[in-house]
C-alpha cells in the first residue's frame, strides 16, 4: 500500500496535480502512513523529478512553480496532521538570495529562487544591484541559515569576495554558510573566496543548498 | 583568443579568401558549397582558398584588396565593387555608394 | 600510468590518465545524447577526439583545407573596450581585418542591445557608413534582444523572473508576450536602419537569454527583415544548449519553443530566414575538456547533420567547450576548433 501511494504521490508532483496529490495525502493519513515519510520520499522525490526535467529544457519555470504550489498544499496537509499527533514540525531553512552590487542580471536568480522554493526552503529574495552590507544586514534580519548571491559579469564576482570578507569582520563567517553562482564563478572561485559552496546551475544550487543545511 | 582561432582554424580573412566564403555564408550556403562558388569565380582550386601565397597573388591580380597598405592599389568601397562583380552578389555598401554618388 | 596534461572547465591544468580521458569522453557524449535526445559519438568519433585531446602539442590546428570562416559577437567591444586598448572602432574594425585576419568583423555600441540604440541609431549609422568606405571584409552590425530590458524598471512591462517565484504564471506569461511586441519594434527598426547604412548582416547574440520569448522576439523580427531585405544575412547566436522555457507556451509558427536543442533550434531558425545560426553549449566549469568537448561535438554533429544553413559553433569565453575564463588556454582553444570542425562538421566558429 505505502509503495503504491509513494508512486502515486511522484506522478502527481510530475503532472502538477494539485487536487490528485491532496486527495493521496489525505488517503495516506486516513490509512496510517506516516505523512512526513509520504512527503519525502513520494513528493519531494516528485519535485526533484521535476527539477530535473526543467535542466534537461523538458519541463519549463512555469510547470516548476505549479509543482511548487502543490508542494505547498501538500505540506500544509502534513503540517496539520503532524500538528495534530502532537510533534514538532521542523522548518528545513531560511535563506538570503540576491545579485550582487552593480549586477543588474536578475533571470538566472529568479530560476534559483524558484527552485529552492520547491525544496521547502524559505527564500527572501532581495532582487538586484544589492551591496554585500545589506545581504548581511537582511540575513541577520530574517536570521537565515544561509546567504546565496549571484554575479553575471567577471566585474562584478568581487562582491562575492566582499560579502565573505564583511561576514568574516562581522563575526558570522561560518554561522551563515554562503553559496555563489552566476555565468563567470567557477568551483575554484568558490574556495579562494571562502564561500561555503558553489552552484554550476540552478539545479546544482538546490543540492548544495540542501547539503549546506544538512551539514 | 582571436588569434588562435585564426591560427588554428581560420580561413584569413584578406590574407587569403576568408572574407569572400564568408559573404557567401551570409548568403546561406554551408563551408563547401561557398569554397567551391568562390574557388569557381577565382579559378583556383578549394584548397588553395586560406593558401596567403596563392591568394595575395589572386588579390593583387584582381585587386580585391589585401591586408597590405600600397599605393594605387584598391582599398574599403573600391575592393567591394569588384568583389561583388566577381561573386556576383549584391553588397549593400556598394549599392549605397552607388546611389549617394549618383552611379 | 603516465598522466597527460588538459585542462579543466574553468582553465586550469588537469593531469589526466588516458583510461580517465576516454571515460570523460564516453560521459560526456552520453550526456548530451541523453538530453537531446540524439546519437552519441562513433567509436571512431571518439577515437580522435581523444588523439586530439591528448596530443602533445601544446597548439593543434586543423589540416589545411579545412579551414572555416570565423563571425564575432560583441565585435567591436574586445578591443577598444575589454582589451582597454585607446582606439575607435573604425580603428578595431580595421585591426580585425588587417592585423588579425579576421573573415568578418560585427560593428556594435558598448551598450550591446537593440533597445538602447534607437535614440543613438543616428550616430550608429554614421559609424557604420563610414566603416563601410574603409574595409573589405563583411562588416556586421549587431546586438542582443535582452529582453530583460523591457521589464520594470529599466522598461514598461511587469517582471516575469519576479513574478515566476511568486506563482503569479498567467501575469509572467502576460508580461513575456508583451514585451515581444516592444523587442520586435525595437530590433526592426534598429536593425533596418543599419542595413539602410550599408551593414552586410545583422548579428543577433545571445539569444534566448531572457528564456523563449527571446527566442520567439528574435525570430519573428528575422522573418521581417528578412522579407524587407531579402539579399542581406542574418546570423542567431544562441545562449545556450536548449531554449529555457519561461514562458513554456510560446510557439513559433505552430513549434513549442521552449526545450529545443541546437538541431532542432536550428530548423527553427531555417524558417525564420536566418543565414548563419550560431550555436551555443555552455561549458561546465567543474569538468574536464574532455567532457565539455565531447558533449559540444555530440550536439553540434546532430545540429550539423539536420542543417541546410551555415552552423558555427560559439567558441567564446567559457562557451563551445572553451575554458570559462577570460584568458583561456591556447592549448585548451585550439582543440575546441579542431574537434568541432574535423569531428562536427561546423561551418564556422
Amino acid at each position: 500500500m505505502k509503495e503504491t501511494i509513494i508512486k502515486e504521490a511522484i506522478d502527481a508532483m510530475v503532472k502538477c496535480n494539485e487536487a490528485e496529490a491532496v486527495a493521496i495525502m489525505n488517503r495516506a493519513i486516513d490509512e496510517g502512513l506516516d505523512p512526513v515519510e509520504i512527503l519525502s520520499e513520494g513528493f519531494s522525490a516528485g519535485i526533484r523529478e521535476v527539477g530535473d526535467l526543467f535542466g534537461k529544457g523538458r519541463a519549463f519555470l512555469p510547470e516548476l512553480m505549479l509543482a511548487a504550489d502543490v508542494m505547498k498544499s501538500v505540506s500544509e496537509i502534513v503540517d496539520k496532521a503532524v500538528a495534530d499527533s502532537g510533534k514538532q514540525t521542523e522548518k528545513i531553512g531560511t535563506m538570503v538570495l540576491a545579485t550582487v552590487e552593480g549586477d543588474v542580471h536578475d533571470i538566472g536568480k529568479g530560476i534559483v529562487a524558484s527552485l529552492i522554493k520547491t525544496q521547502g526552503i524559505e527564500v527572501i529574495d532581495l532582487g538586484r544591484d544589492v551591496s554585500a552590507e545589506e545581504i548581511v544586514n537582511k540575513a541577520v534580519e530574517y536570521d537565515a541559515d544561509l546567504i546565496g548571491t549571484s554575479a553575471l559579469l567577471t566585474t562584478t564576482m568581487g562582491e562575492q569576495k566582499k560579502l565573505e570578507e564583511l561576514l568574516a569582520a562581522r563575526g558570522l563567517k561560518g554561522k551563515i554558510k554562503t553559496l555563489i553562482g552566476g555565468a563567470p564563478v567557477t568551483e575554484r572561485f568558490a574556495k579562494r573566496i571562502g564561500a561555503d559552496a558553489y552552484g554550476e546551475d540552478a539545479a546544482e544550487a538546490v543540492e548544495k543548498a540542501l547539503a549546506l543545511l544538512h551539514a | 583568443m582571436a588569434v588562435t582561432h585564426e591560427s588554428t582554424a581560420g580561413m584569413g580573412g584578406i590574407r587569403s579568401a576568408g572574407d569572400l566564403v564568408f559573404r557567401m555564408e551570409l548568403q546561406g550556403m554551408k563551408i563547401n558549397e561557398a569554397k567551391k562558388y568562390v574557388a569557381e569565380k577565382l579559378g583556383c582550386g578549394i584548397d588553395q582558398l586560406a593558401d596567403c601565397a596563392e591568394m595575395k597573388d589572386i588579390r593583387e591580380d584582381l585587386n580585391i584588396g589585401t591586408t597590405q597598405s600600397r599605393p594605387n592599389a584598391g582599398v574599403g568601397i573600391q575592393t567591394k565593387f569588384r568583389i561583388a562583380e566577381l561573386l556576383n552578389i549584391p553588397i549593400n555598401s556598394v549599392n549605397k555608394f552607388k546611389k549617394e554618388a549618383g552611379i | 600510468m603516465s598522466k597527460i596534461l588538459t585542462r579543466y572547465g574553468d582553465n586550469y591544468v588537469a593531469e589526466m590518465t588516458e583510461e580517465e580521458i576516454r571515460q570523460d569522453i564516453e560521459d560526456g557524449t552520453l550526456d548530451a545524447s541523453e538530453r537531446a535526445e540524439i546519437p552519441t559519438l562513433t567509436k571512431e568519433e571518439v577515437d580522435y577526439l581523444y588523439e586530439i585531446i591528448a596530443c602533445p602539442q601544446k597548439i593543434v590546428s586543423v589540416e589545411p583545407g579545412k579551414e572555416v570562416v570565423v563571425s564575432f559577437d560583441a565585435g567591436t567591444l574586445k578591443l577598444c573596450v575589454r582589451n582597454g586598448i585607446p582606439m575607435d572602432r573604425l580603428q578595431a574594425i580595421l585591426t580585425q581585418e588587417r592585423a588579425l585576419a579576421s573573415d568578418s568583423i560585427e560593428m556594435c555600441h558598448v551598450d550591446y542591445s537593440y533597445k538602447p540604440i534607437k535614440a543613438i541609431i543616428a550616430e550608429e549609422k554614421q559609424a557604420m557608413e563610414q566603416a563601410q568606405l574603409m574595409t573589405t571584409l563583411p562588416l556586421l552590425y549587431g546586438a542582443m534582444p535582452n529582453m530583460g530590458l523591457y521589464t520594470k524598471p529599466d522598461g514598461p512591462c511587469e517582471n516575469w523572473a519576479e513574478l515566476l517565484p511568486a506563482g503569479k504564471i498567467p501575469e509572467a506569461r502576460a508580461a513575456q508576450e508583451e514585451a515581444i511586441e516592444h523587442a520586435i519594434k525595437d530590433i526592426v527598426f534598429v536593425a533596418s536602419n543599419m542595413i539602410d547604412s550599408g551593414a552586410d548582416g545583422i548579428n543577433f547574440d545571445t539569444v534566448g537569454a531572457s528564456g523563449d520569448a527571446d527566442v520567439k522576439a528574435s525570430l519573428e523580427a528575422v522573418r521581417i527583415l528578412k522579407e524587407k531585405y531579402p539579399t542581406t544575412g542574418f546570423e542567431v547566436g544562441m545562449a545556450g544548449e536548449f531554449n529555457l522555457g519561461m514562458h513554456g507556451q510560446l510557439k513559433y509558427d505552430d513549434e513549442v519553443i521552449a526545450g529545443l536543442y541546437p538541431h532542432q533550434q536550428v530548423k527553427m531558425a531555417e524558417r525564420a530566414g536566418v543565414s548563419i545560426f550560431g550555436m551555443a553549449v555552455n561549458t561546465n566549469s567543474s569538468m574536464s575538456l574532455a567532457w565539455n568537448l565531447a558533449r559540444v561535438v555530440t550536439f553540434a554533429k546532430a545540429a550539423v547533420h539536420v542543417a541546410e544553413i551555415p552552423v558555427h559553433a560559439n567558441v567564446g569565453m567559457g562557451v563551445g567547450g572553451v575554458p570559462l575564463s577570460v584568458i583561456p588556454s591556447a592549448d585548451a582553444v585550439s582543440r575546441v576548433d579542431k574537434a568541432l570542425i574535423e569531428i562536427a562538421g561546423v561551418d564556422g566558429l
